[in-house]
């Protein structure tokens, strides 16, 4: 590209202004001291008023994540966290229990509406059933508040903060908290569940169909607070729900730890829909700050004929390191993965999924599009397994790259188990650059060139988009096209 | 990967220690030989036999699988055989003995053991890497193999075969074979075994493949149901050259055989196909990379695989594109025919592409033979079994197919055949 003048100053704009989410919020917090320690897991379980039992599971867990190793398997490469270096809990102070939004510090609800969160929006919405979406709102570590709450209620959907679930239904998440994901899971996960300071929790009951959308946004905003929020999502038999997940996090200098965990349960013809566009912080041009996302996300379909489908949008974090898995149990249960992974700029992403087919009659469907741009790395790596007694196991899976430049790359890391004959796997995937075909198309009719490209990319990542819920969709157009700008040139 | 060296020596990695020190003052090669081989057993010493925790043998854990090492046994009955296609020039190492005699025209041939004596040999011993137990072991008890180099401009009128027959007890081979610009060759690397108590073969080749050059290499393995076959194939291609490579597994209970490549010159390339036939209680192992270094080269690699009994199989293939290796085309495919439900497969193509005017793709599959074309063939009054044969050969033969080479072809299809008739 003939570098003009203008161009020139169009790029250095763009760079200036590339990461629109990056601004801090002057707000009054209480943290707990940096550190990690049994006394931070006693002060993190006393601040909350979790009864016994929860403290010792989140002992037993620490205890565990002691004797663990930090896994080195992923392509990613960083330099070694200091875990003493951190907070582990990081409160709003204002946070004395707002009884309704309008409670709530002006200053949280300016942050929301310069992020965008459509909270006010929903209310006047509310009359317009279809578009309902009900909003818990994480700030660093503790929910903020949770919208709807009353009218969720009605329908018998507990939709509320996982601290507050602990001492109102502690029956209900006792029995299921740990149960997909075990607190002897993996480094990331046992962190998670010796200090993890909240999250949401969702229960809809046998029969019930979510009447809206459920939706979470987390945002980090604390220096040196590593974010632990823990999800737990259960649908009984015959229960649909869909929920969203959306993240950003302010720029900063330092590099910010977010280890979270989701745990999905199904029952019998349940189905969840899980959704996720995260945008945090993925650092600067030299690669400096971002946010380190080290997620356990696992959902098990527990019953016969259930359904768990997760889609992502993935364009922020220095680092992500995440892996969305179906366990599929219930005999016809079915498991989906939809991905876009967009890297730029130093960006490290190693994700995929896993499908491990237990029960008979099981299906799976893995649709991955990763495109990576500047000097970023893209990894997929994905499992997917049929037991010996996954009679007429199902899947198909395909991974497409794009990459853009060529300083970058792309990977593709499948593994494909199967041990039974009746099993019918089919795995394909394909790596390749912009057609120039398109770009000159494109081009030729006037379309600047990032447009075009943003276009494009849009077209190869267009069977993901369609599964994102309306209002999500068009978010994450505007997201791909915003993380790809600068990677022209 | 500390973790699991404090862990005591199973008895396998102990009878390799053993017969290390044993052996060393009668492997062949000293000075700088024998100090690559002291590097070479120390390595495999410091880490053991891989583990599912080395990423390159993450399907198989030798450590595990290799459960005894049968005594080196110099006396072993082994008698060379018939070529696989008449009028093949052949060149044998029997019982580990090589015989390079009878060398037909244009070929440059010594044994290894004699490279090893003179100590030519010492630069091509140390591993390709610490995950390399394959090169370890080969390297610390290597005692012969053929040294081959086919001349410039020259072209073998023959295929040439590289007959290797063991008896029982161990042997450890290597062969080193350079191909001169612009040469042709078709040759034959024939792993046979007479024993029937289990032997142990390590074998590695090092090809050469020179501008211009175009060879096609046929590696057919076909050891006794006991045996363990740890082999290695390592090849460079220079520019505008042509590599074929066809693998063919159909023995060994313990089967793993590497395939790495670098492509390193423009206008070249490489094809891989592989037939692998699977049945019994075996684990094999067919594991491939290969680097695509330099702009402008093409690579296509098809895998067949058919599992019966209670056999386990194994696919790794890895392609690399370096950040230079622009316009690179690259493809891989994996089909795998499972047929028992106590059989299994594991698979894990890869792709790692650094350059970004690329084409590649890989694709791979796991399934059981179509019920539809069955009933096709058993409405026509076919029986099921010979039915399923029919099936099953139509899926690898596709690849054998490739070979022009009508008495090649047909060669290959008899050994396929074979197989099939006891096994399916």
């Amino acid at each position: 590209m003939a570098a003009v003048q203008e161009t020139i100053d169009q790029v250095r704009l763009i760079d200036v202004d590339q990461y629109k989410y990056g601004f801090e919020s002057a707000i009054e917090m209480d943290k707990a001291p940096k550190g990690l320690s049994e006394e931070i897991i006693r002060f993190i379980s006393a601040k909350k008023q979790e009864p016994d039992w929860m403290l010792e599971w989140r002992l037993d867990a620490y205890k565990r994540w002691l004797t663990m190793e930090e896994p080195s398997w992923a392509r990613v490469d960083y330099p070694k966290i200091d875990f003493n270096d951190l907070h582990y809990y990081a409160a709003p102070k204002s946070q004395s229990g707002p009884k309704s939004i309008d409670e709530v510090d002006p200053e949280i609800l300016k942050i929301y509406e310069k992020l965008g969160i459509p909270l006010r929006e929903q209310e006047i919405l509310a009359g317009v059933k279809t578009s309902k979406i009900a909003v818990d709102a994480v700030f660093d570590s503790v929910s903020v508040v949770t919208t709807f709450k009353e009218e969720l209620k009605k329908a018998g959907v507990i939709f509320m903060s996982i601290s507050e679930a602990i001492r109102e239904y502690p029956d209900l998440v006792r029995q299921y908290l740990g149960s997909v994901v075990p607190t002897t899971d993996n480094y990331y996960a046992t962190l998670n569940s010796a200090v993890f300071t909240d999250g949401s929790f969702v229960f809809v009951p046998k029969g019930v169909r979510c009447p809206m959308e459920l939706s979470t946004y987390f945002r980090i905003n604390e220096k040196n607070t590593g974010q632990f929020e823990r999800t737990l999502i259960i649908a009984e038999e015959g229960a649909y729900v869909s929920y969203l997940e959306g993240c950003t996090a302010p720029q900063r200098d330092e590099n910010q730890l977010h280890a979270a965990v989701v745990e999905l349960v199904a029952l019998d013809d349940a189905e969840i829909k899980y959704s996720t566009v995260q945008n945090w912080y993925p650092g600067d041009k030299e690669g400096k700050g971002g946010i380190y996302n080290f997620v356990t996300k696992r959902g098990d379909c527990r019953g016969h004929r259930s359904k768990i489908s997760w889609t992502q949008v993935e364009t922020g974090s220095a680092i992500t390191w995440k892996y969305p898995s179906c366990i599929l149990r219930g005999d016809d249960s079915r498991g989906e993965f939809y991905s876009i992974a967009v890297s730029n700029g130093h960006q490290q992403i190693d994700s995929g999924t896993k499908m491990i087919h237990l029960g008979k009659n099981t299906s799976s469907r893995i649709i991955s599009k990763g495109i990576a741009a500047g000097v970023s790395q893209n990894t997929y790596r994905g499992q997917v397994s049929a037991h010996r007694k996954a009679t007429n196991a199902r899947n198909f899976t395909q991974c497409d790259s794009l990459l853009i430049g060529d300083r970058c790359g792309a990977h593709t890391v499948p593994y494909i188990e199967a041990k039974n004959a009746t099993a019918q796997f089919e795995h394909e995937a394909t790596t390749s650059k912009i057609s120039e075909d398109q770009l000159f198309y494109c081009l030729q009719r006037g379309i600047p060139e990032e447009a075009a490209i943003a276009l494009i990319v849009n077209g190869f990542v267009k069977e993901v988009i369609q599964e994102l819920p309306m209002e999500f969709a068009v978010e994450a157009q505007k997201l791909i096209g915003i993380s790809l700008e600068g990677s022209v040139g | 990967m500390t973790a699991h060296t404090a862990s005591p020596m199973t008895a396998a990695e102990t009878a390799l220690m053993d017969a290390y020190t044993q052996q060393l003052g009668d492997l062949p090669g000293d000075g700088a030989v024998l100090s690559a081989r002291d590097t070479l057993i120390s390595e495999l010493k410091a880490s053991g036999l891989p583990t599912r925790r080395v990423e390159a043998w993450h399907y198989t854990d030798l450590r595990a699988l290799l459960r005894s090492i049968p005594a080196f046994d110099a006396t072993a009955f082994a008698r060379g055989v018939e070529p696989l296609v008449a009028g093949s020039a052949v060149l044998r190492v029997v019982g580990g003995h090589a015989d390079g005699s009878n060398a037909p025209e244009g070929l440059t041939v010594t044994t290894y053991a004699q490279s090893l004596l003179s100590g030519t040999a010492a630069g091509d011993l140390a591993a390709r890497g610490n995950d390399d137990a394959i090169g370890q072991l080969n390297g610390s008890f290597v005692r012969d193999g053929l040294e081959i180099s086919l001349a410039d401009d020259s072209a073998l009128a023959q295929p040439l075969e590289l007959q290797i027959v063991q008896g029982a007890g161990q042997s450890h081979l290597r062969f080193p074979v350079t191909f001169g610009m612009r040469s042709r060759a078709t040759v034959i690397e024939r792993h046979l075994s007479q024993s029937e108590t289990g032997a142990l073969v390590s074998s590695v080749s090092d090809l050469i493949i020179e501008d211009g050059a175009d060879v096609t290499w046929i590696l057919v393995q076909e050891q006794g149901a006991a045996d363990t076959h740890l082999g290695q194939l390592n090849f460079e291609l220079g520019a505008d050259a042509q590599f074929r490579l066809f693998v063919i597994n159909a023995g060994g209970k313990l089967v793993r055989q590497e395939v790495h490549g670098v492509v390193n010159g423009e206008g070249s390339d490489f094809k891989l196909r592989a037939v692998n036939l699977m049945g019994g209680e075996s684990h094999t192992d067919l594991t491939f990379t290969l680097g695509h270094d330099v702009p402008n080269t093409t690579s296509t690699e098809i895998i067949r695989n058919v599992v019966f009994d209670r056999a386990r199989g194994v696919f790794q293939g890895q392609i690399r594109v370096a950040q230079d290796a622009q316009k690179t085309d690259a493809k891989m495919a994996c089909n795998t025919l499972l047929l028992s439900d106590e059989a299994d497969f594991s698979a894990k193509p890869e792709l790692e592409i650094f350059a970004d005017d690329v084409q590649c793709g890989h694709g791979a599959t796991v399934i059981d033979l179509n019920p539809t074309h069955l009933y096709y063939l058993q409405a026509r009054g076919i029986p099921e079994k010979r039915a399923r044969q029919m099936l099953i050969n139509a899926f690898v033969d596709e690849v054998v197919e490739e070979l022009e080479d009508e008495a090649l072809v047909a060669a290959l299809e008899g050994i396929i055949e074979g197989w099939l008739d006891s096994h399916a």
